[in-house]
């Protein structure tokens, strides 16, 4: 088991360490493929190497066509198998905090809580790379009111940190009966606005939480971005009467959700490279939106 | 009463001189003539003290047959009120030190007592007990005694005293709340808002007096339910003083509250007038000739009065700039530099660089929904999606293993059987046969059909000559259904019958020699195939060899 992650660590870095000269080959094809459409004669640079890229370009089919870079291999395998996700707090959690979490559970289909006692971050990856979760979620709070979401995917995956804002929990709810329980389906997805390179990649983290649903689900969970706060939504629908008639019932926990971090590394390896991080101090950080629109 | 308690008086000292006069080592040994006199002792000294503890329920110690811890108990009774109150006295004297100066005055006649009964008492643990319940008694005295002058400066003492011990029976008192001291700050306050008129009410209170008399009767009967309960009010039975309080407090008017307004006023004028004139640092004279303009203002025209109020209103301006400059206008200001909290006060303008937090308002949450609404109709989710996985092994072809009964029966299988060996041509062909031959079949012609299409050099397919065994039936059996005649012309021709020469012999016939040659011929066959194997052989090694290595390569 320690070997067998050392050797996948091992192979990692080294196809990390690759990707810069692959990026170069794929530059130079992409060139030589464009002139070769357009009919224009073949950038000077590249004459030497031309035939030999043409005949690589030829071998080409859609896998190696696209560089592959290791920030999409952290999700190459996700779509084979269901998710498995570990729920847990940060330490001495209050009563408002498990409740929370307990909501979350459901929310998250094939999800399990744990107690967080007095473990260690690192205890419990290990934990969970032994029994093959593929993601960790924890989190925080601040005197009751929960504000912080960590998700860590597994086998060295990235990890997102994000702020909770404006938190409404269904316990917070008084009326019982109106609520019901909570389905326990696999849901369909929303993801709305989230266009830039970040905002793919934040997407892409937030999608793999979840299983591939069955195409008639009535369970539907939303996050729609609006400059940077993500919303979540949690709703059942009926299509009542003919078509273009819905009704959406919300359920579950609703909360904005504020990206601040993302590190290349799972949450034990502090010294992990930061793939973005948010800069509230900067002047114009007012008027940027990096996660699209 | 004087000789009387002159006699006993000598008597008591004639006592407590004895006990002092025992060596101290004595008194370790318990002994029966001490124990005796000091027991007498102190019944006669708790006597003395009866007549100025009147509510204790005690009229004489108790000693006959009583033990050492009964009898403190009996003196603790009659003692502990008279403590409490004794150190509200003693407080009291340390605020108002001149008090002491007038008691001491009263206390001149019983002095003598006084002062020989502490010299005795002063080696005994309840010296300080006595002194102080002397003091008290004194105090009471005094009070019996006195005039109505000294009435309002100790009727708050006497009023402490009987407040002291209606408030230890009340028992709402404890270490932080003193009724007592509560009342006489309260009555403070008033003194000092009444001070002004003191004087007056002083000769109202007099002649009032008399009439008051009756009331007095019926606030004794309230305050002592009142002191029974709280104790707020006081409890004094025998004082007039706090009546008149209370009187005072009934009929007190807007002036005893916010004083006349003829002192007060001006005197505020005059001193805001004084601070301007520091302030602004103009002359005397300016001041005076300003005040005696604005008197005049009704004979000036309005151009005058205009133009006067712009000259006030500049010499104004003109002021503030010479001021300094309060701080909100000196540039960069640190705390040290502003009064404090005024940071809090003004309001502040600076830009935030963080984008505020979205508040969810019914708005946003029904944009929401709708756009919501839209991606469930569209039907446009983004979903994980499964990737197709590759095959890594072909398929395995199973062979479905037909589970119902054969409908042919055995005679007829076997039937069929038969029919195939001896009469192939003739055998119906089995149904799984049947369709893969068909459908490879339709596919070589397909794939012919394409190949003439898009090749540009196209060259067809070899035609594979069908073998197919020709019975040597006669002709009419093979082509007629129904064989009408029978004809001798048989389907195959001659030359498909037997295909050789002449020379035919048999194994028997042959000679010695010719059997030879058989052999030999026989042999060199076999050699000639046997050599063409072994090339064949070790042409496919070598390739396979040359293959190996490129692929190590």
């Amino acid at each position: 088991m320690l070997r067998r992650n050392i050797r996948l660590r091992r192979e990692y870095l080294y196809r990390k360490s690759l990707e810069g000269k692959e990026r170069l080959l794929y530059e130079k094809k992409r060139k030589i493929k464009e002139a070769l459409q357009e009919g224009k004669p073949i950038p000077t640079e590249l004459r030497n190497e031309e035939a030999a890229l043409r005949q690589e370009i030829d071998l080409e089919d859609e896998n190696t066509a696209i560089p592959r870079s290791h920030i999409d291999d952290e999700y190459a395998n996700a779509t084979e198998r269901d998710p498995k996700i570990l729920l847990t707090t940060s330490r001495d959690p209050s009563a408002p905090l498990t409740q929370f979490v307990k909501e979350l559970k459901f929310v998250f289909p094939n999800a399990q809580r744990m107690n967080r006692g007095g473990q260690v971050i690192s205890e419990i990856i290990e934990t969970c790379r032994a029994h093959e979760f593929t993601d960790v979620v924890l989190v925080h709070e601040h005197r009751g009111v929960p504000d912080g979401l960590i998700i860590c995917h597994l086998p060295f995956g990235p990890t997102a940190y994000f702020g909770l804002l404006n938190v409404v929990t269904r316990h917070d709810i008084k009326d019982r009966k109106s609520i019901g329980t909570m389905p326990e389906a696999y849901p369909h997805l929303i993801l709305d606005n989230f266009k830039s390179k970040l905002g793919e990649r934040t997407a892409n983290i937030l999608k793999h939480l979840f299983p591939v649903p069955k195409a008639d689900t009535k369970r539907i969970i939303t996050f729609a971005n609006q400059s940077d706060y993500i919303s979540f939504r949690h709703h059942i629908y009926e299509k009542q009467g003919g078509p273009k008639s819905l009704e959406l019932k919300e359920i579950g926990p609703r909360f904005e959700l504020r990206l601040y971090q993302i590190k290349l590394g799972t949450v034990d390896q502090s010294e992990a490279q930061i793939e973005w991080v948010i800069r509230p101090y900067m002047n114009t950080s007012k008027k940027r939106k990096f996660l699209g629109d | 009463m004087a000789t009387k308690s002159e006699a006993s008086l000598n008597l008591d000292l004639d006592l407590l001189h004895r006990l002092k006069s025992t060596e101290p080592p004595v008194w370790l040994a318990p002994r029966a003539e001490l124990s005796e006199t000091a027991r007498k002792a102190s019944k006669i000294i708790f006597s003395y003290l009866r007549t100025y503890a009147p509510k204790s329920p005690l009229d004489q110690l108790l000693i006959e047959g009583f033990d050492a811890e009964q009898i403190w108990q009996q003196i603790d009774l009659q003692s502990q009120p008279l403590l409490s109150s004794l150190k509200r006295e003693v407080k009291k004297f340390e605020k108002k030190p001149e008090e002491i100066g007038k008691i001491r005055e009263v206390l001149e006649g019983e002095k003598k007592v006084v002062e020989s009964v502490g010299k005795v008492l002063e080696g005994e643990r309840r010296v300080l007990a006595e002194e102080s319940d002397d003091f008290d008694e004194d105090l009471d005295d005094g009070l019996d005694d006195d005039d109505e002058e000294e009435e309002e400066e100790e009727g708050s003492e006497g009023e402490e005293e009987k407040k002291g011990k209606g408030g230890a029976e009340g028992g709402i008192e404890d270490e932080f709340l003193k009724i007592n001291e509560l009342q006489e700050y309260l009555e403070e306050d008033e003194a000092r808002e009444y001070g002004l008129k003191k004087d007056s009410n002083d000769s109202r209170k007099k002649g009032g007096r008399r009439v008051l008399d009756n009331e007095e009767d019926e606030d004794e009967d309230e305050e002592d339910e009142d002191e029974e309960e709280l104790g707020v009010f006081g409890d004094s039975d025998d004082n007039e003083e706090e009546d008149e309080h209370r009187q005072k407090l009934e009929n007190a008017g807007y002036e005893d509250f916010f004083g006349s307004k003829r002192k007060k006023a001006p005197k505020k004028n005059l001193k805001s007038i004084e601070e301007l004139e520091e302030d602004s640092g103009l002359d005397d004279e300016e001041d005076e000739d300003e005040a005696v303009e604005t008197k005049k203002n009704d004979n000036l025209s309005t151009h005058e009065k205009q133009s006067e109020q712009l000259r006030a209103e500049i010499e104004k301006m003109e002021k503030a700039n010479l001021d300094p400059k309060t701080w909100t206008m000196q540039g960069e200001v640190t705390a040290a530099q502003r009064p404090k909290n005024s940071a809090l006060e003004v309001d502040l303008d600076f830009q935030h660089n963080v984008r505020p937090a979205p508040v969810i308002t019914e708005e946003f949450t029904a944009s929401l929904e709708e756009m919501i609404k839209k991606r469930i109709i569209e039907g446009q989710f983004d979903d994980v999606e499964k990737a197709a996985s590759l095959p890594s092994k072909a398929p395995r072809e199973l062979k479905e293993l037909d589970e119902n009964k054969s409908k042919k029966g055995l005679a007829e299988v076997y039937e069929e059987e038969y029919v195939q060996k001896t009469n192939p041509a003739a055998a119906p062909l089995t149904f799984s046969d049947e369709q893969k031959k068909e459908a490879s079949m339709l596919f070589k012609k397909l794939c012919l059909k394409l190949d003439a299409l898009s090749h540009f050099h196209f060259t067809p397919k070899p035609v594979i000559e069908d073998m197919s065994i020709q019975a040597n039936v006669p002709a009419l059996a093979m082509e007629e259904i129904a064989p009408v005649a029978v004809s001798d012309a048989a389907m195959l021709a001659p030359e498909e019958v037997f295909a050789g020469r002449g020379d035919v012999k048999e194994e028997a016939e042959l000679t010695k020699a010719e059997r030879k040659r058989r052999r030999a011929s026989k042999k060199r066959k076999f050699k000639a195939e046997a050599t063409k194997r072994m090339t064949a052989k070790k042409a496919r090694d070598n390739t396979l060899l040359n293959d190996n290595d490129g692929k190590e390569e």
